[in-house]
C-alpha cells in the first residue's frame, strides 16, 4: 500500500506539473480528491489496515492531500494572475479618439464683458443697477445737463419714438434714476443696451455700455483716477499704461477721456491706435453740479464721479475682433469661440 | 477744426516739433486726430544753381548741365529750354521719390550720364500745368529744401473739438491755448485802416429790429473794389485748412473767419435795395434762395438780414444769391455781427444747412471781437481788392457784454480735484488763460473771464480750467474713503446669471439680436390680429424698414439667427437669447420692458462624433431643458398644457407652461408654415419663458425628507389606455394615492402598434415602495399595490395587461 501511495503521489504531482488551465486543474482535483477520487479511494482502504499501520498511512495520505491542495491553490492563484495579466495586455484602446462630449454652449462676448466688468466693480462695492431703454428726454438729456437746442446734443444721434420718447443713447440716465430714488452715498455700475442712429464697420445702431457712479462726501478727481487705475489693471492686466485727457461731457466737469496704452502694439504705434500708441477706452469726470441740482443733491455736501465705457470696444480689444458686425451676426462659428 | 502750424506761428512763438505740439494740444483737450506734413517727401528737392549749360552731344533738344547744390556739382541732362546758366533751379537729387512713385536714379540718356533732375512746378505738385522747369527767385542758400525755401513746408493738424470749445474754432484761439500752456504771450495781427471814403452813415443804414436774436451788428463800407483772384499766399493758406478760394473779397472774409473765428459776410452793396440793412425775423412762408442756389421756405423764427425789400441773408448761416459778390461788384458792405446761438441752431437744423458760420454761432461767438475782426477784414480787403474804406463804422451794440465775474474757492478746487494747489499756482493758471484774478480774501478769489470763453459760467467751469492747465496726469490717483454698505445683488441678476450657466451647460450658445425689427415679421409669425404682440412701439427715424419697431417677441430674431447659421451649414444648433422685449403701456410714459428667455433647438441631439447616437432633437429634449430650469429654480406645479397653444407651433406638438393660473411660457415644435416663411428646411423647436414671471414663481421652500436606510421594492404595471389619455393622468393618479410607503413612480415604456388595438396605447410604469423604518415584505406591498391598480381602473377606464 505504501508503494501504491508513493506511486499515486508521484503521479498526482507529475500531473499537476503539466496542468495548464483552470479547468484541467479542477478536473485534476476531482480526479484525485473527489468523492470517487483516486486518493480518496486509497483513504477508504485505510480501514482494511492493521491498527498499528493505520495512523502512519493515514498521516501519509493526509500529508499528500494537504500538499496537493496547497499546490492546487497556489497554481490556481498563479493562473488567475497570469490570466488577468494576459487580459490586461490584450485590452487596449486608442486614447486619442475623441471623447464623448455633451454639447456645451457659450455666453455672448457682450455678456462676458458685462459680467467681468460688473464683477470687478462689485469687488469695489459697486451695485448693479438697471433702467429702461425706452427713455424720456428728461432722463437721457435734460437732467444730464444737455439743454435743448444745444450742440452737445449732436454728439449723440438719437432714435426717437412715438409719444415724445426716445431710445436711450447712453446708460447715463440710470445715474439720474438712481440718484432720484436713493440718498447718497451711491455706488452703482449700470450695464445696458443703448442706441444711436448710426451704422457701419465701427458703429452699430444698437450697442452696449457700462456706466459707473460714485457719490459721497469728499470724493475727488484723484479718487476717480484711483478707481479707474484699479479697474484697467484688473481688466487688461497689471501695469497697463493709462492717461487722462481733458474732454467734454455735459454731465461731468471736469471731464476726461481715458486712454490706455495700445494693447496691440504696446504703445509703439500701429493701425489700431492710429499710430498714437493710445486707445480711447472710456469717458469719465466729476458729476456736474447741475446734475446734482436736478436730482436734489446738495453739490456743496457731496461730490462724485461717473464714468462710462463701450462694451463692444472692450470686447473687440480683448478678443481681437476687427469688425463690430460679427457681434450681432450670431454665427455659431464665431460664438463658439468664447 | 484744421490748423496750419505756419499760420499758428504768426501768433505765438512755438518751436516744438509737430508731434510734440500735437501731444500738447491733445493733453489740453484739443484732441489732434490727424496730422499731415506738407512738402513731406520732397526733402531731396533742393535749391541749386546751374553753373554750366552745354548742348548734349547726341541730342538736339537736350542740354547737359553742371548743377551746384552747395555740396557738390551734379551732371544733369535736361530737356527744358527755359533756363540758362546762373539760374536758380529745383534739383531733385538722386534717391528722391517724386509723386507717382517716380524715383530719381542715375541713368544714361543718349550716352550721357544724368545724376538728378531739374523739376517743373507740375512735377512738384505746385501747379496743374507748367512750361519748362521751375526758375527760383529765392535768396535761400544752395541746398535748402525747396519747400522750406518757398515757405510751403507746413504741418496741418486736424483737431476734434468738443462742442464747448467755441473759442478754439480759429487759429488765434488755438494759439491762445498754446501760449497759455507754454507761458508765452500772443501776438494779434497788425493792420492799419486807411479810412478815406465817404462817411458810412451817409451811405448805409442799419436797423436791428429783433435785437433779442442779434445782440450786436457792425458793418463797414468799401468802395471801388476790384474782384479778382486772390494772391497765391492767400489761396495756399485757405487750401491748407481745407477751404476753396473764390475771389479776393470772399477769401478775405474766410481768411478772417479762420484767423479770428468770427464769421463775416460781404454784401454787394449795389444790390441792396435802398442801401439799407434791417435785421428782423422772416415773414411766414417767405421763400429765400441761399448762395448755394437752393430755394428755402422760411418760418417766423428764422432771423434774416434784409434790405429795403427782401431777405438778403439767413442771419449767421448763409448769404443770399440776390446780394452775393459777383465779378462786377465794386461797392461792398461788410457785416460782422453776433446772433443768438439757439436761434441759429434751430434754423440751421431745420433747413439742413450747416456752415462754417452757423457752426460757430451756435456754439457761441465772441461778442467783443466783432469790430476787431471787421477792421482786420476791411484793411485786408482794401489791400487785396484795392477798395477804399469809408469813414467810420456802424456798430449797433445796445447792451455791452462785460467779462463775467466768478467767485472761486481754493478749498473747493482742491476738494474736487484731490490736489493741494496754492493760491499762487491757481492764479498763475488763470492769468495764463488771460483771466483776471482779483483776490478778495484768502482762499477765495474773483476771476473775470474774457468774453471769448463762452463756456465758462460757474465755479466748476473754472475748476476744470485749473485741472486742464495743471494737467490731468499731474493729479495723483487715490482710493476713495467710502462708507460701508451692503446689499446682496438683486435676485434677477443672480438668476439671470445662473440661467445663462444652465443653458450653456445644456449646449445653448447665447445670441444678441437687435431690439428692433420689421413689422412684417409679426405677420410671418402667424399671429392673429388681436394678439398683443402686434401692439408695437414705432421708431420715428429708423435706419430701415427692417429696424422700424421695437420687438415684442424674441422668436423672429432667433429664427433669423437660425436661418443664417443653417444656410452656412451649421446644422446642429442650440441658441438662446435672454433679453428684453418692449410693450407699450396705455396711459404710461414708459414702456413695459420684460426680460424674456427664448431658445431654439434643431439638428442632432448629441454632437456629431464616432461614438455618439445619431438621434435628432424632438419635443422631449426641449421639455427636458425646461424641466431642468424649473428644478434648478425650484418652480413647482408646472402644467404642460396642450390647450391655448401659440399659433406658431405645430398644432399637435406644443404646449403652454402654466403655473398657478398664469401662463409663464411655451414650448414645442415650430409650425412648418412658419419655418417655410423663414426659409428653414428642418424641424426646429422653440422654448420661451417670461423671465419676470419666472422670478415670481421660483424659490419654493426646500423641506428635506431623510433618506431611508431600508431597501425599496418595486412593482411594474402595464396599462392599456386610450391614446388620447395624457400620461400625466396615470402618473398623477398614482401619485395622488395617500400611501406613505409609495416612494415614487416612473413611466418606463410607451408602446403603440402591432398587438395594440387602434386608438389605444400601452404604458408601463414602475411603482416604488419603501418604508423609513423597516424592510417591507411582499405581504405588506401586495395590498398597497392592489389599491393603486383599483384606483387607476376606477378613475381612468384603463385595462391592466
Amino acid at each position: 500500500m505504501k508503494q501504491q501511495l508513493d506511486a499515486l503521489s508521484d503521479a498526482m504531482f507529475a500531473h499537476l506539473a503539466v496542468v495548464s488551465s483552470e479547468k484541467e486543474l479542477q478536473e485534476l482535483k476531482i480526479r484525485y480528491l473527489g468523492k470517487k477520487g483516486e486518493l480518496t479511494a486509497v483513504m477508504k482502504r485505510l480501514a482494511t489496515l492493521s491498527a498499528e499501520d493505520r495512523p502512519t498511512m493515514g498521516q501519509a495520505i493526509n500529508s499528500i492531500k494537504e500538499r496537493f491542495e496547497e499546490e492546487v491553490a497556489s497554481r490556481l492563484t498563479g493562473m488567475k494572475e497570469s490570466d488577468k495579466l494576459r487580459r490586461l495586455a490584450s485590452e487596449r484602446i486608442d486614447v486619442t479618439l475623441p471623447g464623448r462630449q455633451s454639447a456645451v454652449g457659450t455666453r455672448h462676448p457682450v455678456t462676458l464683458v458685462m459680467e467681468e466688468v460688473s464683477e470687478i466693480f462689485a469687488g469695489l462695492g459697486f451695485q448693479v443697477a438697471e433702467g429702461p431703454e425706452i427713455e424720456l428726454d428728461f432722463y437721457n438729456f435734460e437732467a444730464l445737463n444737455f439743454p435743448k437746442d444745444h450742440p452737445a446734443r449732436d454728439m449723440q444721434d438719437t432714435f426717437f419714438l412715438e409719444g415724445e420718447r426716445l431710445l436711450r443713447t447712453h446708460t447715463s440716465p440710470v445715474q439720474v434714476r438712481t440718484m432720484l430714488r436713493h440718498a447718497p452715498p451711491v455706488r452703482i455700475i449700470a450695464p445696458g443696451t443703448v442706441y444711436r442712429c448710426d451704422s457701419d464697420a465701427t458703429h452699430s445702431p444698437m450697442f452696449h455700455q457700462i456706466e459707473g457712479l460714485m457719490v459721497d462726501k469728499g470724493i475727488t478727481f484723484g479718487d476717480l483716477k484711483g478707481i479707474l487705475t484699479i479697474f484697467l489693471n484688473q481688466y487688461f492686466g497689471k501695469g497697463i499704461g493709462m492717461r487722462l485727457r481733458p474732454s467734454y461731457f455735459p454731465f461731468t466737469e471736469p471731464s476726461a477721456e481715458v486712454d490706455i496704452a495700445c494693447v496691440i502694439c504696446k504703445g509703439k504705434g500701429c493701425r489700431v491706435c492710429k499710430n498714437s500708441g493710445w486707445l480711447e477706452i472710456l469717458g469719465a469726470g466729476m458729476v456736474d453740479p447741475e446734475v446734482f441740482r436736478h436730482v436734489g443733491y446738495d453739490p456743496d455736501a457731496v461730490t462724485g464721479f461717473a464714468f462710462g465705457m463701450g462694451i463692444e470696444r472692450l470686447a473687440m480689444l480683448k478678443y481681437g475682433i476687427n469688425d463690430m458686425r460679427f457681434l450681432f451676426e450670431n454665427d455659431i462659428r464665431f460664438l463658439s469661440q468664447f | 477744426m484744421i490748423i496750419s502750424y505756419n499760420w499758428l506761428k504768426e501768433f505765438v512763438d512755438c518751436d516744438l516739433p509737430p508731434s510734440e505740439l500735437a501731444d500738447l494740444l491733445t493733453m489740453l483737450g484739443l484732441e489732434v486726430e490727424g496730422m499731415r506734413h506738407l512738402g513731406a517727401g520732397f526733402d531731396g528737392v533742393v535749391v541749386a544753381v546751374v553753373e554750366e549749360k552745354a548742348q548734349h552731344p547726341n541730342a538736339d533738344k537736350l542740354s547737359l548741365c553742371k548743377v551746384n547744390d552747395g555740396v557738390r556739382i551734379h551732371t544733369v541732362v535736361c530737356g527744358a529750354q527755359n533756363f540758362s546758366a546762373g539760374d536758380k533751379v529745383a534739383l531733385a537729387r538722386l534717391g528722391t521719390v517724386l509723386p507717382g512713385d517716380f524715383k530719381i536714379k542715375k541713368s544714361k540718356i543718349r550716352g550721357e550720364e544724368s545724376c538728378g533732375m531739374l523739376c517743373s512746378e507740375k512735377e512738384l505738385g505746385l501747379a496743374a500745368e507748367s512750361a519748362g522747369i521751375m526758375i527760383l527767385t529765392t535768396d535761400a542758400p544752395l541746398g535748402t529744401p525747396l519747400f522750406e525755401s518757398l515757405g510751403l513746408k507746413d504741418t496741418i493738424f486736424e483737431i476734434g473739438l468738443t462742442p464747448n470749445r467755441a473759442d478754439c474754432l480759429s487759429v488765434i484761439g488755438v494759439a491762445r491755448e498754446v501760449a497759455a500752456k507754454l507761458g508765452k504771450t500772443i501776438r494779434f495781427p497788425g493792420y492799419v485802416i486807411n479810412e478815406c471814403g465817404p462817411p458810412i452813415a451817409k451811405v448805409a443804414m442799419v436797423t436791428v429790429e429783433d435785437s433779442d436774436l442779434c445782440p450786436r451788428y457792425a458793418a463797414r463800407y468799401l468802395t471801388g473794389c476790384v474782384i479778382a483772384p486772390s494772391p497765391a499766399w492767400l489761396v495756399s493758406r485757405l487750401e491748407a485748412v481745407g477751404m476753396r478760394s473764390i475771389n479776393n473779397v470772399v477769401d478775405v472774409t474766410n481768411y478772417v473767419l479762420m484767423e479770428y473765428g468770427h464769421p463775416l459776410h460781404a454784401f454787394d452793396f449795389d444790390r441792396l435795395s435802398g442801401g439799407k440793412i434791417i435785421v428782423r425775423r422772416a415773414e411766414v412762408g417767405e421763400l429765400f434762395k441761399t448762395l448755394d442756389g437752393q430755394e428755402r421756405p422760411l418760418l417766423s423764427t428764422d432771423l434774416t438780414i434784409r434790405d429795403g425789400e427782401r431777405a438778403v441773408a439767413l442771419a449767421g448761416i448763409m448769404g443770399g444769391e440776390n446780394s452775393e459778390i459777383a465779378p462786377d461788384s465794386t461797392n461792398i458792405l461788410l457785416e460782422s455781427a453776433c446772433f443768438d446761438p439757439s436761434a441759429v441752431r434751430r434754423s440751421s437744423k431745420r433747413l439742413g444747412l450747416h456752415t462754417e458760420s452757423s457752426h460757430r454761432f451756435e456754439r457761441g461767438a465772441d461778442i467783443s471781437i466783432v469790430t476787431q475782426a471787421l477792421d482786420r477784414a476791411a484793411a485786408l480787403m482794401a489791400e487785396l481788392a484795392g477798395g477804399v474804406v469809408a469813414q467810420g463804422i456802424i456798430d449797433i451794440y445796445p447792451d455791452k457784454v462785460h467779462p463775467r465775474q466768478l467767485h472761486v474757492r481754493l478749498e473747493r478746487i482742491n476738494a474736487i480735484l484731490g490736489t493741494a494747489l496754492t493760491g499762487a499756482q491757481v492764479t498763475e493758471i488763470f492769468t495764463s488763460l488771460q483771466f483776471h484774478v482779483h483776490e478778495s480774501e484768502p482762499g477765495s478769489m474773483i476771476v473775470s473771464v474774457p468774453t471769448f470763453r463762452v463756456d465758462i459760467h460757474r465755479e466748476i467751469d473754472l475748476i476744470e480750467e485749473v485741472a486742464r492747465l495743471h494737467g490731468f496726469n499731474a493729479i495723483p490717483g487715490t482710493m476713495p474713503t467710502a462708507r460701508v454698505f451692503s446689499d446682496r445683488p438683486p435676485l434677477r441678476q443672480t438668476m439671470a446669471k445662473s440661467l445663462r450657466d444652465l443653458l450653456t451647460a445644456h449646449g445653448f450658445s447665447e445670441v444678441v439680436n437687435f431690439s428692433f425689427f420689421g413689422i412684417d415679421l409679426l405677420d410671418k409669425l402667424l399671429l392673429p390680429p388681436e394678439d398683443t404682440r402686434r401692439q408695437t412701439i414705432r421708431l420715428l427715424n429708423p435706419l430701415s424698414d427692417d429696424l422700424a419697431v421695437m420687438r415684442t417677441t424674441l422668436l423672429p430674431g432667433l429664427l433669423q439667427s437660425a436661418e443664417r447659421n443653417l444656410s452656412r451649414r451649421s446644422l446642429n444648433l442650440r441658441l438662446f437669447e435672454l433679453r428684453r422685449v418692449y410693450h407699450p403701456v396705455p396711459g404710461e410714459e414708459l414702456a413695459h420692458e420684460p426680460l424674456y428667455l427664448g431658445g431654439i433647438l434643431t439638428g442632432r441631439r448629441h454632437p456629431e462624433g464616432w461614438n455618439h447616437e445619431t438621434a435628432v432633437i424632438d419635443f422631449f429634449d426641449v421639455k427636458g431643458v425646461l424641466e431642468n430650469i424649473f428644478a434648478q429654480f425650484r418652480v413647482r406645479g408646472i402644467v404642460y398644457d396642450s390647450g391655448n397653444l401659440e399659433p406658431f407651433y405645430h398644432p399637435g406638438k406644443g404646449c403652454t407652461l402654466v403655473v398657478g393660473n398664469e401662463i409663464i411660457g411655451s414650448c414645442g415644435e415650430l409650425h412648418p408654415d412658419l419655418l417655410e416663411r423663414f426659409s428653414i428646411e428642418q424641424p426646429l423647436y422653440y422654448l420661451e419663458l417670461n423671465f419676470e414671471k419666472l422670478l415670481l414663481k421660483c424659490g419654493a421652500a426646500i423641506a428635506v425628507v431623510p433618506p431611508s436606510r431600508y431597501p425599496d421594492t418595486f412593482r411594474d404595471i402595464a396599462l392599456l389606455v386610450d391614446d388620447s389619455l395624457p400620461a400625466a393622468a396615470v402618473l398623477d393618479t398614482i401619485r395622488g394615492q395617500k400611501i406613505k410607503e409609495l416612494e415614487g413612480v416612473e413611466l418606463f415604456d410607451l408602446y403603440t402598434g402591432q398587438g395594440i388595438a387602434e386608438g389605444k396605447k400601452s404604458i408601463a410604469v414602475r411603482v416604488r415602495y419603501r418604508s423609513p423604518d423597516r424592510t417591507l415584505t411582499d405581504d405588506e406591498v401586495t395590498p398597497l399595490h392592489a389599491r393603486i391598480i383599483d384606483n387607476l381602473v376606477k378613475k381612468l377606464a384603463i385595462t391592466v395587461r
